[in-house]
Formats: C-alpha cells, sequence, structure tokens
C-alpha cells in the first residue's frame, strides 16, 4: 500500500530541517555541523531522518511544486 | 503656591488649517499642552536642545521590535546625521537590521491569523508584521561564516559586543543598516543581551561544526568600562529612550557608575510603572537612583513608538534644517582636550 506523503520520510518532515528556499529546499542543521552541504532538496531524504514534534506544510508544498 | 499660579496658562486649542507640517502639528500639540500631546511635544523640545547642546553625548537605547515595524532606516539616518552618538540595541533589533542587509524582508501582516497555518508555513508573527523563517536561517547561515572570519581574525581574543557589532557593519553592504552606519560613522553600538537573541543561535551554529578552527568569544563585561568612559568623558549625556529593558538599564547604569547622572532623558513606553519593571519605571524613579539628574530636563511619552518616535525625529530634524551640522562625540572629546591643554 502507498504510504500518506506525510508518513513517508523526507527531509521536509525530519526534525532537523528550517525552511530554505521554501517549499523546494530546507536547510538540515545536522549536515551543517557536520560541514556537509545543509541546503537540500525538501523530498530528499537520508538515514539519519528523525522524528519531528509538530508537521508542516512543506512536504505537501514542495509535492504540489513538483506536480 | 497661590491659586492664580495654577491658572497661568490657558489651553489653546489645536487648529488645523490647511497643510501642516510635521513640526506644525507639533507646535499644536504645544499649544493645548495637554496629555499625549503636551508630553510629545515637550519630547521634541527636550530632543532639539540635547542636539543643539555642544557638550552633550546623546544615547539612543532601542528596545522592542523597532526594526521589524520599519524603523530601520530612520535610525540609520540619525547615526549618519550624527543626531546620536552611542546607540545600545538589544541583540534581536540587530539581527533584524542584519536580515534585511542580506536580502530578508518583514512582510505587513495581521494579528487576526491563525498562528499554527503560519508554524506549518514556517512563517513567524511579530503582532502584525511577518518574517519568513529561511531569512533567519540564511542569516543564520551566512553569520556562521562571518563569525568564522571574526574568530580567525582575533584568534584567542574575545570581543565586546561594541566590537562585535563593529565587525559585523564592515562586513554588512547596505547602506540602510544601522549596524553599517554605526561602523561608518564610528558611532559605538553596544548589544548587552546580544547572547538573547538569533546572534546566540548562529553562534551555536558556528561553533557546532565538527572542523570549527576558531570560535568566537564574546566578553559581556568588556563593555561595562567603554559605556562607563563614554559617559565619564562626557560633559554632559542625555538618552532617548524606546521601550526600555537592558538597553535604557545599560545606559542609566552607566550614567550611575559615572557618577554624573543623564542631563536630557526622553522615554517612549507603554508599560506601567506599578510592577516595578524598568520599562514602565518612571524618570523621577531614576533620579532617585542617581542615573538622571534631579534637575533634568526630561519627559515620558506613553505611546507606542512606532507612532512617536518618528514624529519627534521629524519635528527636530525640520527644526535643524539649513546648515546645522552636529560636531560627533570624538570631535568634541578631541576639542575639549585640546581646550583642556591650553
Amino acid at each position: 500500500m502507498k504510504k500518506n506523503p506525510v508518513e513517508r520520510r523526507f527531509c521536509g518532515n525530519c526534525g532537523s530541517h528550517n525552511a530554505y528556499n521554501y517549499p523546494g529546499q530546507v536547510f538540515c542543521s545536522k549536515r551543517f555541523s557536520e560541514d556537509k552541504n545543509p541546503v537540500v532538496d525538501t523530498l530528499w531524504c537520508c538515514e539519519e531522518w528523525n522524528s519531528t514534534s509538530q508537521e508542516c506544510y512543506c512536504v505537501r508544498e514542495a509535492m504540489k511544486k513538483q506536480g | 503656591m497661590q491659586r492664580r499660579d495654577f491658572l497661568g496658562e490657558p489651553v489653546k486649542h489645536v487648529k488645523i488649517a490647511g497643510k501642516l507640517s510635521v513640526n506644525e502639528l507639533v507646535q499644536q500639540f504645544r499649544n493645548s499642552g495637554s496629555f499625549g500631546a503636551g508630553r510629545l511635544s515637550t519630547a521634541c523640545d527636550i530632543y532639539e536642545r540635547m542636539v543643539r547642546d555642544e557638550d552633550c553625548t546623546i544615547f539612543l537605547a532601542l528596545a522592542g521590535a523597532v526594526v521589524p515595524a520599519g524603523m530601520r532606516s530612520l535610525v540609520a539616518d540619525l547615526i549618519r546625521e550624527r543626531l546620536v552618538d552611542v546607540v545600545v540595541s538589544t541583540g534581536a533589533n540587530m539581527v533584524h537590521d542584519a536580515i534585511e542587509a542580506l536580502g530578508g524582508h518583514h512582510y505587513k501582516g495581521h494579528w487576526l491569523v491563525d498562528d499554527y497555518t503560519l508554524y506549518k508555513y514556517h512563517i513567524y508573527r511579530i503582532y502584525d508584521v511577518f518574517v519568513p523563517e529561511e531569512d533567519f536561517v540564511k542569516l543564520d547561515f551566512r553569520l556562521a561564516s562571518i563569525f568564522d572570519e571574526i574568530a580567525t581574525e582575533n584568534a584567542g581574543k574575545s570581543l565586546g559586543s561594541n566590537e562585535f557589532a563593529r565587525e559585523l557593519g564592515k562586513r554588512l553592504e547596505d547602506p540602510n543598516s544601522i549596524l553599517r552606519a554605526a561602523y561608518e560613522a564610528d558611532v559605538p553600538l553596544f548589544l548587552p543581551a546580544v547572547r538573547d537573541s538569533e546572534f546566540g543561535f548562529a553562534h551555536w551554529l558556528h561553533a557546532s561544526r565538527e572542523n570549527v578552527k576558531h570560535t568566537l568569544m564574546l566578553d559581556a563585561f568588556k563593555d561595562v568600562p567603554e559605556i562607563v568612559g563614554l559617559c565619564r568623558r562626557s560633559a554632559k549625556s542625555g538618552m532617548i529612550v524606546i521601550g526600555g529593558g537592558v538597553p535604557r538599564n545599560t545606559i542609566q547604569s552607566a550614567a550611575l557608575a559615572s557618577k554624573k547622572g543623564m542631563d536630557y532623558a526622553v522615554v517612549i513606553t507603554m508599560d506601567r510603572p506599578e510592577p516595578g519593571g524598568l520599562s514602565g519605571s518612571t524618570l523621577e524613579e531614576t533620579v532617585s537612583w542617581g542615573k538622571v539628574k534631579g534637575q533634568a530636563d526630561k519627559v515620558m511619552v506613553i505611546s507606542d513608538a512606532t507612532i512617536a518616535f518618528p514624529i519627534i525625529a521629524a519635528s527636530v530634524i525640520e527644526r535643524l534644517s539649513g546648515d546645522f551640522k552636529r560636531a560627533t562625540s570624538n570631535e568634541r572629546e578631541k576639542l575639549q582636550a585640546v581646550e583642556e591643554s591650553e
């Protein structure tokens, strides 16, 4: 069964993200602290994904933009 | 006092005949002399006297959301025109100044809005002003590099908040920036609560990286002798306070420590004195500490500073029009030193 976008793991619903170029790109504080490029696609994801306490519209809006 | 002493000057009613300049309206306020209008016109008179007093060093305290509310260019212009000599600000105001200097914006919003929807869109609300989160994040990202540069240049040396503000101003190119204006005009800009702002989080980002070579170090206590020295070397001091809080206290404490007390004081606030907080404390209360002189030229304007402060500034600038040029505090200090040596 296909997962609801909000249940799927993306950078845009990870606890380490903040808005950057809304809605397409987010800033990852985790990557920044590791000296990696912190600006990543909202719909990307890595193995260090962690849950967030409150959901936002980043994934929904990025998907809408992607079409 | 006799009965007739209480009835000296009748209230003159405000007359709006045709077009009025800001200062003409303030003169009408002076004629009525009543309530908030009377206090506002008194504030204009006191600021004008501060500016015209060649011995006076003018301190400006910025607390509350002065920059998000649209007063950034006004403050920068006052600095460039030498109508203030020293600025003491919350860190947050300079964060918002830097946000705009780096291309970010504050947006006209509304106070009646679903804040959880704003949260989901990563938009922050300051009453009826909106700021997109990415403007903060872009600032943090840029500041982390700027902090690297400053830390590398000053390896092992702790900076005072004034030195820190100068380093930031040096690196911002926006002519409307308060930080840039202070840097260019060589006006000291103190940020006594710098950690309690996005600067604190930007520092955390800067310092949290695995390969950071030098960490920016600030010394909060380094400002104290510097600002007390400014008060001590000034023949007279005046303050204009927007809001209150830490910036007001920093200036007043310097006046106290220098054993001089302020000669002029204008405080614009909406706070009340009854809860005992500094932002609402009356200037009479301040006199008891020796922070403001008993005979000081002083007034408290109970108003939203976004209304009162531009009116005060516009009125005084209009009165000064022509070739009025105020010497900088550095120039006055040099002149004073020459006079003393002669």
